[in-house]
């Protein structure tokens, strides 16, 4: 028994060590405390978790994707979208959690759709979904005439903006809550393991008994619903429903996922790993926004970030490869 | 053996099985015995993985019945096959490299393991069965091949398996793991199971099978004691036809020092140094694993090595990248020709003039009207069987598959060519072609480094062996003048 | 031998050329003035920007790669050569603008090969941050502001010609894109350097081993396709004679669509040019058909995303 609980944490000290999103997060969190600001205080801390929660909750479901070999570039037009009609439904008479309601389904709809390519008529998920990602934006600027769309219902904002007990904001719960769920799933049910032997191994998945197909579709449902659950907290967030959001979301998102460990190649990765490499990114714009540098060259900054880490990240794999 | 009356766990009576253009099975029908060792042998195509794979239910049978353990099975499905008792074990691996030994035995099954816990616990137990150390948190991918095996003999257990058919099981083994499989198999034995051993590997069939089936076009020609044929009767009966040899005639051409080769050292490789003869043909024998693949690798540039001296008739050379070999004039047929050698989605004409586009080069242009020369050059030349150049390359046998990469590197006139796993995964009869086309090669001037796993073809064609054992040269050998034993030792180590 | 004439393949290979043809029909039905020499030669204007970076673009895909940097390289690309015009007068700064490109693209390829990266995921995210970088660039050379050509004390008459200019019914953008086309059309099929980038994009290490130069393959995919862009970048500010540091934005992924939509698969290998010019022409059509039929803007980029995903769609089953 102590055995089996030292090797786990070993196991999870080596994983955790091997990552450089870990590494990049500690770092600038000890770069912040050379520098005379706001950063460590618990006002701009739990800022940071609220301002993440939006992209964290779509990381969440993409990772789901992710995992199972697939990727999910249409998170962007899913998350604008869902905004949107929530919005428009509530403007129109509907009670508000009808209306969300309605939403996340939709949202849940067109990861079936996403599904039916990737799994079904096996399809490269980046490209289909980034299809998809460019019809729903269109659809979304049909739908509000390209014109940012305000909420009458009031209470609306409140789901976004209210805060627990006064102190800690609902956006940062409900993404703790959320990963916590999709890490249950992943880690402790079969559809969760079954995923993991999907994008490591299709074929040997399918051989086993494991419904590849229906597994695998599901994960795509199940991005589209969260992404879409994002989408609406985005929108009573800033109270708007817009088809501008989401431009950068999902290359930025899906970026952040692989970032911190979650690859491409499918059947690694998990909520850990995305929350930290989503969260690296979320971090710097904090950090710079702390030091008061200025918007452009926060933009050089992720870039940078961006290409900095998978850099190392294939050169690594390129130093393991030729080291002969 | 005394022949009891131990029961049939298998009973296939005349399946067929067509595909578009080719009759796979014919009327085929063996009974396999409770608790024995039952060998299949034949030649690529001779149908015995389309029987696999219908037992296995990966393919339906056209007509015929299967009978399993007193179960008429008409259409299955894998994970019903499994959970009747039936396991396959393929060349390779059915496993997930990015999840653990315990997860991977009981994939599918999470929970009715109970989870994680009950997951890791129950392969603890049946690993420990079968005397596996292995951790059952370590990642099947940091596994080496017999280790993976183990695992899946351990997940053939977990289903309770009365039938297990191994494919090609030896084909990544060290002789000591094989003598660990071949214990293995043995306490299954005695435990009641069925094993259909499938290989090509004919001295193992003699030494484990108790009953062995002969197959060729999709017809069983035979099925009898082992102890009732000898090597030379199987080979008939594989083939068809009684071949006197096997191999061509060794060529006899060896001249002066070509090429030398000094100290190559890396993390495998510990000072390796030796010569290659003009018109000789140097073999390389050693276990997978030995190190084989990394010299040459290290000698064409596939691969970055510094700090070892490779000379040319008596002239350094430097030697980067494989582009660098090929002006030199070496070329090298890699292990895996669909991975490494071929374009698959390719015609043959593309595939074959690879090598060549500079040859075809003026002043930056190609001149594409050669290139369809080329290709029918070598189609000619190679005898390889095609529809056309156009033809995508994917579509072809593996044998003429193989042929395809070796006419690219003939194109171009190589004094030195590079073949590892030359013959792999192809038929006698066009191993025998590829047999003579070396023989060709070494008497119009060129020189081959072979490397083979599979002894009889590495001593029977060269004119040297080289003795390769974890990364060392431990012996050079003239196979003419000293026995395979001698020569396996010293690849032993 | 005979080969019997696969309908269904025939039909699957070419369906951007059945889909542009079913166009083309439908709306002359419906709206005759479609072939009015206005509206043709507002086709061949159409034949803008996008369809020089799309050409740039396949030479990436078909050598097994991507490349998401045009966006910001097109925006980089643009303020910097109008800033130059006065400086430099306009065959120079045309010049050093176009070399520019190139040499972004250069740069792109570099940050590839510095750190072995072999696939299309490793080009997508390395591509993608090396946008976001230019775009950065962009904004900070010119301070967030908008450069009008108006304001060059310059006579820009080369721009005008390119942005505006005719000869004969064609306009001179479109006569720089028929030679953009054959120049590269011939060196993919008729060069060594084309060769090797399509055994490149077909199988890397088979083509590594048989001597084909892969890193310089690698280079001159991402060398071109920012020399494409950077020509694409010009023909774009000369017509609307302004250079914003935001002005590529979308322009990788529409690129993207030309080349899958006419057929060029992206497991890279094979494709042309040519079947790029099919896909460019459909997108164009598209837009030229719909505005003529009356739909609006917003669903025509609704039908542009269906369209994407169908053709995606059948680019693998075809593959199949």
């Amino acid at each position: 028994m102590q055995t089996s609980i030292l090797s786990f944490g070993k196991r999870t000290l080596r994983a955790l060590t091997r990552q450089k999103a870990v590494i990049a997060i500690i770092a600038m969190l000890i770069l912040m405390l050379f520098f005379k600001t706001n950063f460590y205080t618990s006002y701009n801390l739990l800022n940071v978790l609220k301002d993440a929660a939006v992209n964290e909750i779509i990381a969440f479901g993409v990772t789901l994707t992710v995992i199972a070999a697939g990727c999910d570039l249409s998170v962007g037009g899913v998350m604008c979208l869902s905004g949107i009609t929530a919005i428009q439904m509530m403007n129109g008479g509907m009670s508000m959690w009808l209306a969300i309601t309605l939403s996340i389904l939709i949202g849940a709809l067109i990861g079936f759709i996403n599904g039916f390519f990737v799994v079904q008529q096996r399809t490269e998920a980046f490209i289909i979904t980034l299809g998809m990602g460019m019809l729903l934006k269109g659809v979304c600027q049909q739908l509000t005439d390209a014109h940012p769309v305000s909420c009458t219902n009031m209470e609306f904002m409140k789901i976004a903006n209210g805060k627990i007990g006064g102190v800690i904001p609902n956006l940062a719960v409900i993404m703790i809550v959320f990963g916590v769920l999709v890490y249950a799933l992943l880690r402790y049910t079969s559809f969760g393991r079954n995923l993991y032997a999907i994008g490591g191994d299709y074929e040997v998945a399918k051989y086993s008994g494991i419904n590849v197909v229906t597994t695998k579709w599901i994960a795509f449902v199940l991005s589209g619903a969260m992404t879409a659950i994002a989408g609406v907290l985005l929108s009573s967030k800033l109270n708007t429903g817009s088809s501008i959001y989401g431009d950068d979301t999902a290359l930025m998102v899906n970026c952040g996922v692989v970032v911190g460990g979650t690859s491409f190649a499918g059947g690694v990765g998990g909520i850990p790993e995305s929350f930290i490499g989503l969260m690296v990114l979320q971090l710097l714009t904090n950090c710079m926004n702390m030091l008061g540098i200025a918007p452009y060259l926060q933009q050089v900054a992720q870039g940078v970030v961006i290409v900095g880490i998978i850099w190392l990240d294939c050169f690594g794999r390129k130093r393991k490869r030729e080291d002969v | 053996m005394e022949k009891k009356d131990r029961g049939i766990i298998l009973s296939i009576k005349d399946v067929n099985k067509s595909f578009p253009g080719v009759k796979a099975l014919d009327n085929v029908s063996i009974e396999i015995e409770r608790g024995i060792v039952h060998g299949i042998v034949g030649e690529n195509g001779a149908g015995k993985s389309t029987l696999m794979k219908i037992l296995s239910g990966v393919y339906t049978k056209d007509s015929g019945t299967v009978v399993f353990d007193g179960e008429e099975i008409e259409h299955t499905t894998p994970i019903e096959s499994l959970n009747r008792g039936l396991s396959i074990i393929y060349q390779e691996f059915n496993l997930v490299n990015t999840m653990s030994v315990g997860e991977n035995i009981f994939l599918g099954r999470f929970s009715e393991m109970h989870g994680m816990r009950g997951t890791h616990a129950e392969a603890r137990k049946l690993l420990d069965s079968i005397g596996c150390s292995i951790d059952t948190h370590t990642l099947v991918g940091e596994l080496s091949a017999a280790e993976k095996q183990m695992v899946e003999i351990t997940k053939a257990l977990s289903f309770r398996s009365k039938l297990i058919i191994m494919d090609e099981p030896s084909s990544s083994l060290t002789s000591d793991e094989l003598k660990q499989l071949f214990s293995i198999i043995g306490d299954l034995r005695a435990q009641g199971v069925s094993i259909i051993y499938i290989s090509h590997k004919l001295d193992e069939i003699f030494e484990l099978c108790d009953m062995v089936t002969v197959m060729r076009d999709g017809h069983v020609i035979d099925t009898r004691p082992v102890g009732e044929l000898t090597r030379a009767d199987m080979i008939t009966k594989m083939v068809g036809r009684s071949i006197e040899h096997e191999y061509p005639e060794r060529p006899h051409c060896v001249g002066e020092t070509l090429m030398e080769v000094r100290s190559i050292n890396t993390h495998k490789l510990h000072d390796i140094s030796f010569e290659l003869k003009k018109g000789e043909i140097l073999g390389f024998v050693g276990l997978v694993g030995a190190g084989r693949t990394e010299i040459v690798r290290a000698i064409c540039g596939a691969d970055k090595v510094k700090g070892h001296e490779v000379l040319i008739g008596g002239v350094p050379v430097h030697i980067k990248k494989p582009a660098h070999a090929k002006k030199l004039g070496i070329g090298l047929l890699p292990e895996d020709r669909k991975l490494q050698g071929l374009v698959l989605r390719f015609s043959v004409q593309s595939n074959i003039a690879m090598a060549s586009l500079d040859k075809m080069r003026k002043f930056g242009f190609i001149d594409a009207s050669q290139e369809r020369g080329i290709a029918e050059r070598q189609i000619a030349n190679l005898g390889i069987k095609t529809p056309s150049p156009q033809t995508t390359v994917l579509s072809l046998s593996g044998g003429n598959q193989q042929k395809c990469v070796v006419g690219r590197w003939l194109e171009i006139n190589p004094q030195i060519l590079i073949m590892d796993e030359p013959t792999r995964g192809i038929d006698v009869g066009a191993k025998y072609e590829i047999y003579v086309l070396m023989k060709q090669i070494v008497e119009n001037g060129g020189s081959i480094i072979m490397i083979s796993s599979e002894l009889p073809e590495v001593l029977n064609m060269s004119n040297r062996v080289l003795t390769i054992c974890e990364g060392r040269i431990t012996g050079e050998f003239n196979p003419e003048e000293v026995s395979a034993q001698t020569i396996m030792d010293s690849a032993i180590g | 031998m005979t080969k019997r004439f696969d309908l269904k393949k025939f039909l699957l290979n070419y369906l951007v050329l059945v889909a542009i043809v079913l166009l083309v029909i439908i709306t002359i039905i419906v709206e005759p003035k479609f072939l009015s020499g206005d509206n043709l030669t507002n086709i061949m204007r159409q034949f803008g920007p996008l369809s020089f970076v799309s050409l740039g673009m396949t030479f990436v895909i078909i050598g097994g790669f991507i490349d998401l940097s045009v966006g910001g390289l097109i925006s980089l690309v643009a303020v910097v050569t109008v800033s130059l015009i006065d400086p430099l007068g306009q065959l120079n700064a045309l010049i050093v603008g176009v070399l520019f490109g190139a040499f972004l693209g250069f740069l792109n390829s570099m940050v590839l090969i510095s750190c072995g990266a072999l696939t299309q995921a490793e080009a997508l995210f390395i591509t993608y941050g090396m946008s976001a970088v230019y775009s950065a660039v962009a904004l900070i050379y010119t301070g967030g502001s908008t450069q009008h050509m108006s304001w060059l004390t310059t006579p820009q008459t080369i721009f005008t010609a390119i942005g505006s200019g005719t000869v004969g019914i064609f306009s001179v953008s479109f006569i720089i894109f028929l030679v953009c086309l054959l120049l590269l059309w011939i060196f993919h099929n008729k060069t060594y350097s084309g060769r090797s980038i399509s055994y490149t994009g077909g199988n890397k290490v088979a083509a590594e081993l048989s001597g084909i130069p892969i890193k310089r393959s690698v280079i001159l995919i991402y060398t071109i396709c920012g020399l494409m862009s950077a020509v694409g970048s010009i023909v774009l500010f000369s017509r609307i004679t302004t250079a914003a540091p935001i002005i590529g934005k979308n322009y990788e992924t529409n690129a993207i669509l030309s080349v899958v939509v006419g057929g060029t698969t992206l497991k890279g290998g094979k494709g042309s040019v040519l079947r790029t010019v099919l896909g460019v022409l459909l997108i164009t059509l598209m837009s030229n058909c719909m505005n003529l039929l009356g739909v609006s803007a917003y669903m025509q980029v609704v039908l542009k995303g269906a369209i994407l995903v169908l053709a995606i769609w059948l680019d693998n089953r075809k593959e199949q």
